[in-house]
C-alpha cells in the first residue's frame, strides 16, 4: 500500500488551518469543563459543588457547569450549546473512562463546530470515585485530575481524522467449522474470501465427531453440505495444507504470505481415485484418528474430504525417506505423484482476516495419574469420537484398542486437566459436560448392556436443550458419581479407577474394560504460535482476546483481526457458527465501507531534528516506523501507527513526537502534581 | 473436645499453621478419590475440609481420619486448586496434641511384630501422634 | 575418587544394613566414595509440617550444618532422611525465608557456613556419575530381570521441594535398573504410600495399602521390586510375608551392589523377608 493512497490531512495541516492554529495558542484558550454524576457513581464519592468552584478558578476555564448523565441526549445538547454562547475553543468533560464516552463528546463537539480533538476527558471515575473511600480525597483528586487535564486541552491542537482505502477480500484461517462459516457468509455476500488450512481438508474436529449434542444428529451430515459448498464457490479461494507465513499492512490493506507445504500430489492432475490410498506401505501415526490406528504415509483425512485429494507425509514416505517404493506413483492412473514437490509461496491481499484457529486437546500423558500411555485403554474424547463414528477405524463399533473387545464398563472421567489450577488451565472447558453424556448415550445405543459411569465435578448445562438430554442420560440408566478421579491403572485386564461419591462422603474404586477422558480444551498450539506472529492479543492459557468482553467480543484489539471459534475460548457447534456469523458480519459491515477513518493521534518526524539513529524503529510493535537509510531519517506510516507513543519515547534527539501528546505538554502536565 | 477454643479461631489457627486456605476447596473429591487408605479414614480428606468449611472444626479436631493421614502428600499433589490436606491434617493434630492429648500411647504399641519395624517408623509415629 | 559427605540415619545402622553396605561398597565400584559425617544426630524421621513448629527442624539443622562445614553436598540414601534434610535446607535456604531460617540457625552451636545441596544416592548415581559410567563398570548384568521400581511417597514430594523426578511416573530407579541389565516393567503404583509409619498402630491399614502396591506390579508382571525406603522395604517384604509370600522386595543398591561384583555375602541378602537367595539363584544371577 503506497503511503499516498491515504489522505493523510492530519499529518501536513493546509497552510490556513496553521495559521488558524497559531490564533488560538496565541489567544487566552476559553475552556468549558463538564462534569458528570454518572447517577451516584461519581457524585456519591465527588463532591460536585466544591469541585465546580474549585475547576472555576482555573486559569483558562470560563464554564463550568454539571449534569447527572452527561453522556444522555440533553447533556451532550448542553455541551453543543454551551461551546455556541460561551464560545468556547476547548472542551474537557470529566466523567466515565474515555475508552467509553469519548467517541461521544468528540462527535458532540464536531457537531457544534469545534475540533473534536480539541475536546478531553478527565476520568474521574475508574480513576478517582471508584477507588477512593474518603470524599473530600476524592474531590481533591478529581481536582487535580481536571487540572491536569487542562494542561494538555490547551496545548492540543486540532486534527482531522485520516482515512484509507479498504480491500475488500478477507482471509480466513482454519477451516473448521468457525472458518466455514465465517468464509461462507463472507462469500455469499459477494465478497471474495481466501480460506487457509493447514490440514489436507476442511471441517476440522467437527469432521472427527460421531453425532452432535444434544439432538443427536450426525456431525458429518450436517458438517458435509458446508464443506462441499465452500470446495465449490466461486468466491472462496481454499488454500490447504497451507499456513500462514506472514502479514504485513495494516487494517483494510493486509499482505499475506501464505506457505503451502510440499503434497507431493498435483491436484490438478490428481481425480482422486484413492488407488495410492490403498497400495502404499508406508505407515505413520494418524493425527485425524488419534491414533487408534496407524496411518498410511499417503492420506486424505476422510472419505468426504474437501478437496478430495490426497498429500504424501513426508517423514513416513519410504520413497521420499530411503529412495525406493514409489508404489503410489505407480498405481496412480493419471501420473499425479511428484516426488520432487517443494513448499511454495502465494502472497496475497486482503483488506479483514478472521482468526478461526480452533482448539487441541490437552496432552493427556502429562496428566501422570491417569495412565495415559502407560493403560492403553485409556482414551481422550476425541479417539472415543472416532471409534463411535460410522467413518471410524471400527466402522462405528466401540471396541477398545488393547485387545479389541467390546468394552462392558465404561468409565467416563470428566474435567480431565481442566478446573484445574495446577496444569495451567484453571478454566471450564465448557463443552466435556454435554459431549460426555452423548458419548454415554451413544455408548449405550451400540452397546446394550454395557454400563456407563460419568465421574463428574458439576454438571454444566447451560444451553438450549442440554438440561434434558442430560435428564436423558440418567434416564437412560448411566451413572454419575460426583467426584474427580484420582488415578487410572491397570489390573489384569481392568482398568482400575479411584473415584470418590462425595455425596457419600466416601473414596469408591470402580473397574472398567475401558476408561475415556474428557481432557481439557486448549488453544490450538498453532494458532497460539499464529497470534504471537501477528501480535495479536493472547490470554494466559493462549486463547485469542476479544477487544471487549461483553460489547465488541469478535474484534480483536488490532484493528482488522477478527475472531471466531474455539481459538477465543471454549465453545460448542451452535456458539461457535454464531460467533463465526458475527465476525463475518462485522467483516461485511467495514467492507460496506468505501474507506476507513483511522485516529490521526499519531506520532510524526520532525526531520530537521531527525538523525536516523532508529530506536523509534525498533521500539515499535506495529512496524508503523521505518528508517530511511538513504536519507536516514525516520517515517511514520500514519495508517500503521496505533498512536501508543513508544517511539516517542525511545527517540534521543526528540525528533519523533506524538500528535496531541507533546513532550512540553506532558511535562507539564506532570508539573501539576 | 480438643480444646474449648471457638470454632472461628480454630478454623484461623488451622489456616494458619497449615499455610492453607479452606475456601480454596471446590469439593472435587480428588483427594479422597486418590487417598491411598481412603477406606480406612474417616472423615477422608475431601469431607474433613467440608467440615472446616461450614465451621465445625471441633468435629474434625474430634475425628479419627485426622490421625489416619501418613502424610504422603498425594492429595496436595494432585489436587486442582493446590491444597494440601496433608497439611491440614498435621494442623489439626498439632492442635490437638498440644492440648496434652496424645492419640497414641507408646506403651499400649505391643507385639512381637515391633521387634522387626524400622525404628524410623516408631519415631515418626510417635512425633505425629503422642505429646 | 570423589568424595561425598554422608548421613546414614538411624535405620541404615541397624534394621536396613542391607541398603547401606552395599550402597557404600557399590560406591567405590563405580567411582565415588561416601565418607560419613562424624557425630551426626537423628534427622527426626519426619518432617514436621505445622508452620510455627521450629523446635522440630533442630535435629536437621544441626545435621545440616555439620555437613555446611565439609562441604557443599549431603547424600543421603533413606528415603525418609532425605525427605526431611532436604525439605529443612529448603526452609534454610530459600529466598525470602532469611528472618525463619536465621532463627533456626541460632537453635544449634554449629554454624551453617553455607548452602548444602542435599543429594539422594540415586542423584548422585544419574547426575554426577553418570548412566554410561556406571554402564561401564557392570560385570553381573541382571540379565533382564524384570523389575518394578517402587519410589514411595518421601523422596518424589512435595515435588517443588524435593525437586527430584515426575511425582507420579518417576524415572531414576527405572533407569538405573536398565543400566544394570534388568528390564523394568511399567508400574502404576511407583509412588503410592505404603502405609508408612501407621504400621505400628494400624497394621491392618499399612497391609492394605502395601498389597495394592505389591499386586500392582504383579500384574505388571514384575518379578522383584527395588525400593530405597527401609520403612517401604519392610511394608511390602517383612509385612507381606505375613500376607502371601510372593515376590523379593530389594534395596536398589542390594541390585547395584550384585550387578557391580559385591560378593553375596557382602549384599546383605539376609535381612531380607523370604529366600532372596533362592530367588537371585533360580535367575542365574548368583
Amino acid at each position: 500500500m503506497p503511503n499516498d493512497e491515504c489522505r493523510l490531512t492530519g499529518t501536513q495541516p493546509p497552510a490556513d488551518a496553521q495559521s488558524t492554529i497559531d490564533n488560538r495558542q496565541s489567544k487566552i484558550p476559553r475552556v468549558g469543563v463538564f462534569v458528570c454524576h454518572c447517577g451516584i457513581n461519581i457524585a456519591g464519592v465527588v463532591k460536585i459543588p466544591e469541585l465546580l468552584e474549585r475547576v472555576g478558578t482555573m486559569s483558562g476555564v470560563v464554564v463550568t457547569k454539571d449534569y447527572k448523565y452527561c453522556c444522555s441526549d440533553p447533556g451532550q445538547q448542553m455541551i453543543r450549546d454551551s461551546i455556541k454562547s460561551d464560545k468556547l475553543d476547548r472542551v474537557i468533560v470529566a466523567c466515565c473512562s474515555p475508552t467509553l464516552h469519548e467517541t461521544t463528546f468528540r462527535n458532540a463537539c464536531g457537531e457544534a463546530g469545534l475540533n473534536p480533538y480539541l475536546c478531553e476527558i478527565a476520568n474521574i471515575r475508574e480513576q478517582c470515585a471508584w477507588v477512593t473511600a474518603d470524599k473530600d480525597e476524592a474531590t481533591t483528586k478529581a481536582c487535580g485530575i481536571v487540572r491536569t487535564t487542562l494542561t494538555k486541552v490547551v496545548h492540543d491542537q486540532p486534527l482531522e481524522a485520516l482515512t484509507v482505502p479498504i480491500n475488500k477480500r478477507a482471509l480466513v484461517v482454519g477451516a473448521g467449522i468457525a472458518g466455514i462459516q465465517a468464509a461462507l457468509d463472507i462469500a455469499n455476500a459477494g465478497y471474495e474470501v481466501v480460506l487457509v488450512e493447514k490440514e489436507p481438508s476442511i471441517g476440522g474436529h467437527m469432521a472427527q465427531l460421531s453425532e452432535t449434542f444434544p439432538t443427536l444428529d450426525c456431525s458429518q451430515c450436517i458438517l458435509t453440505p458446508r464443506t462441499v459448498e465452500t470446495g465449490r464457490h466461486p468466491k472462496i479461494r481454499l488454500m490447504t495444507y497451507s499456513e500462514i507465513d506472514s502479514v504485513s499492512g495494516y487494517v483494510g490493506n493486509f499482505k499475506v504470505k501464505v506457505r503451502q507445504k510440499a503434497r507431493y500430489v498435483d491436484f490438478k492432475t490428481c481425480t482422486g481415485c484413492g488407488a495410492c490410498l490403498e497400495k502404499c506401505p508406508g505407515r505413520t501415526e494418524s493425527w485425524f484418528e488419534r491414533g487408534l490406528v496407524r496411518g498410511k504415509a499417503i492420506y486424505r483425512l476422510l472419505p468426504q474430504a474437501v478437496p478430495n485429494r490426497p498429500v504424501i507425509d513426508a517423514k513416513a514416505c519410504i520413497y521420499l525417506t530411503k529412495g525406493k517404493c514409489g508404489v503410489c506413483a505407480k498405481v496412480c492412473p493419471t501420473g499425479a505423484i511428484r516426488y520432487d514437490d517443494t513448499d511454495k509461496f502465494v502472497e496475497e491481499e486482503v483488506g479483514a482476516i478472521v482468526l478461526a484457529t480452533g482448539y487441541e486437546l490437552f496432552d493427556a500423558t502429562k496428566l501422570g495419574s491417569y495412565g495415559v500411555g502407560r493403560v492403553p485403554d485409556v482414551i481422550d474424547g476425541l479417539a472415543f469420537e472416532r471409534l463411535l463414528s460410522a467413518s471410524g477405524p471400527t466402522s462405528g463399533d466401540v471396541k477398545r484398542p488393547s485387545d479389541g473387545k467390546v468394552p462392558k464398563k465404561i468409565v467416563f472421567v470428566q474435567c480431565a486437566g481442566s478446573r484445574d489450577s495446577t496444569t495451567g488451565m484453571p478454566y471450564c472447558s465448557k463443552i466435556c459436560c454435554m459431549y460426555t453424556a452423548k458419548q454415554a448415550i451413544l455408548y449405550r445405543h451400540r452397546v446394550h448392556d454395557g454400563q456407563a459411569t460419568i465421574c463428574y465435578i458439576d454438571v454444566r448445562t447451560p444451553g438450549k436443550g442440554f438440561e434434558e438430554f442430560y435428564k436423558r442420560a440418567t434416564d437412560d440408566g448411566i451413572q454419575y458419581l460426583r467426584g474427580k478421579v484420582s488415578k487410572i491403572f491397570r489390573e489384569g485386564d481392568k482398568v482400575m479407577v479411584w473415584a470418590s461419591d462425595t455425596l457419600a462422603g466416601r473414596k469408591v474404586e470402580l473397574e472398567a474394560d475401558m476408561v475415556v477422558l474428557a481432557t481439557a480444551v486448549v488453544a490450538n498450539p498453532d494458532g497460539v504460535a499464529l497470534a504471537r506472529k501477528l501480535k495479536t492479543q493472547i490470554d494466559a492459557h493462549g486463547f485469542m482476546t476479544e477487544a471487549h468482553p461483553k460489547l465488541r467480543p469478535v474484534e480483536t484489539l488490532t484493528a482488522g483481526f477478527f475472531l471466531a471459534g474455539c481459538g477465543q475460548g471454549p465453545k460448542d457447534i451452535p456458539e461457535t457458527v454464531a460467533q463465526a456469523s458475527a465476525a463475518a458480519a462485522k467483516v461485511l459491515a467495514m467492507f460496506g465501507n468505501t474507506r476507513l477513518t483511522h485516529s490521526p493521534t499519531t506520532a510524526e518526524v520532525d526531520e530537521e531534528i531527525c538523525v536516523g539513529c532508529g530506536y523509534c524503529e525498533r521500539t515499535c510493535a506495529y512496524d508503523a516506523v521505518k528508517v530511511d537509510p538513504a536519507r536516514k531519517k525516520a517515517a511514520v506510516n500514519a495508517a500503521l501507527c496505533e498512536g501508543c507513543g513508544a517511539c516517542a519515547v525511545a527517540c534521543p534527539s526528540g525528533a519523533m513526537t506524538h500528535k496531541n501528546f507533546t513532550k512540553k505538554a506532558i511535562f507539564e502536565m506532570a508539573d501539576q502534581f | 473436645m480438643a480444646t474449648s477454643r471457638s470454632s472461628t479461631e480454630l478454623l484461623e489457627q488451622i489456616e494458619k499453621l497449615s499455610g492453607q486456605t479452606v475456601s480454596d476447596c471446590y469439593q472435587c473429591g480428588c483427594c479422597t478419590s486418590g487417598c491411598p487408605i481412603g477406606e480406612a479414614m474417616d472423615p477422608p480428606p475431601s469431607k474433613a475440609v467440608r467440615l472446616l468449611q461450614l465451621g465445625e472444626a471441633p468435629e474434625l479436631l474430634d475425628s479419627d481420619g485426622i490421625w489416619m493421614c501418613a502424610s504422603c502428600l498425594v492429595c496436595g499433589t494432585r489436587c486442582p486448586r493446590a491444597v494440601d490436606y496433608a497439611r491440614i491434617a498435621e494442623a489439626c493434630r498439632v492442635l490437638v496434641l498440644r492440648s496434652k492429648q496424645s492419640r497414641v500411647d507408646p506403651d499400649t504399641v505391643t507385639g512381637p511384630e515391633l521387634e522387626e519395624i524400622p525404628q524410623q517408623a516408631f519415631i515418626a509415629a510417635f512425633r505425629k501422634s503422642s505429646v | 575418587m570423589t568424595k561425598y559427605t554422608y548421613y546414614p540415619g538411624c535405620t541404615l545402622y541397624t534394621k536396613a544394613r542391607n541398603l547401606d553396605i552395599c550402597a557404600r561398597k557399590a560406591a567405590e565400584k563405580v567411582g565415588f566414595e561416601l565418607v560419613e559425617m562424624p557425630s551426626w544426630n537423628c534427622c527426626g524421621a519426619i518432617y514436621n509440617a505445622a508452620s510455627d513448629d521450629l523446635a522440630a527442624q533442630v535435629g536437621p539443622v544441626r545435621n545440616l550444618a555439620k555437613a555446611s562445614q565439609l562441604g557443599d553436598k549431603l547424600v543421603t540414601l533413606c528415603a525418609a532422611c532425605h525427605n526431611v534434610l532436604k525439605r529443612v535446607q529448603n526452609r534454610l535456604d530459600q529466598p525470602g525465608n532469611e528472618v525463619e531460617s536465621e532463627r533456626l540457625k541460632t537453635f544449634v552451636d554449629e554454624k551453617y557456613e553455607r548452602p548444602v545441596k542435599v543429594l539422594h544416592y540415586l542423584e548422585v548415581l544419574k547426575q554426577e556419575i553418570g548412566w554410561d559410567n556406571i554402564k561401564e563398570k557392570v560385570t553381573k548384568p541382571l540379565g533382564g530381570l524384570k523389575v518394578a521400581s517402587y519410589y514411595g511417597c518421601l523422596i518424589v514430594r512435595p515435588k517443588e521441594v524435593l525437586e527430584f523426578d515426575d511425582p507420579e511416573n518417576p524415572q531414576v530407579m527405572d533407569d538405573l535398573m536398565r543400566v544394570l541389565g534388568a528390564a523394568p516393567t511399567r508400574f502404576d503404583f511407583k509412588a503410592e504410600c505404603c502405609g508408612g509409619y501407621l504400621v505400628v498402630n494400624r497394621r491392618d491399614v499399612a497391609k492394605s495399602a502395601s498389597k495394592k502396591i505389591l499386586d500392582n506390579a504383579k500384574a505388571w508382571g514384575a518379578e522383584a521390586i527395588v525400593t530405597t525406603c527401609p520403612l517401604c522395604q519392610y511394608n511390602l517384604d517383612k509385612l507381606r510375608a505375613v500376607t502371601d509370600g510372593s515376590i523379593p522386595v530389594f534395596y536398589f543398591t542390594q541390585l547395584l551392589g550384585l550387578a557391580v561384583g559385591l560378593a553375596q555375602d557382602e549384599l546383605g541378602l539376609e535381612h531380607n523377608a523370604g529366600d532372596p537367595v533362592g530367588f537371585l539363584k533360580s535367575k542365574g544371577l548368583l
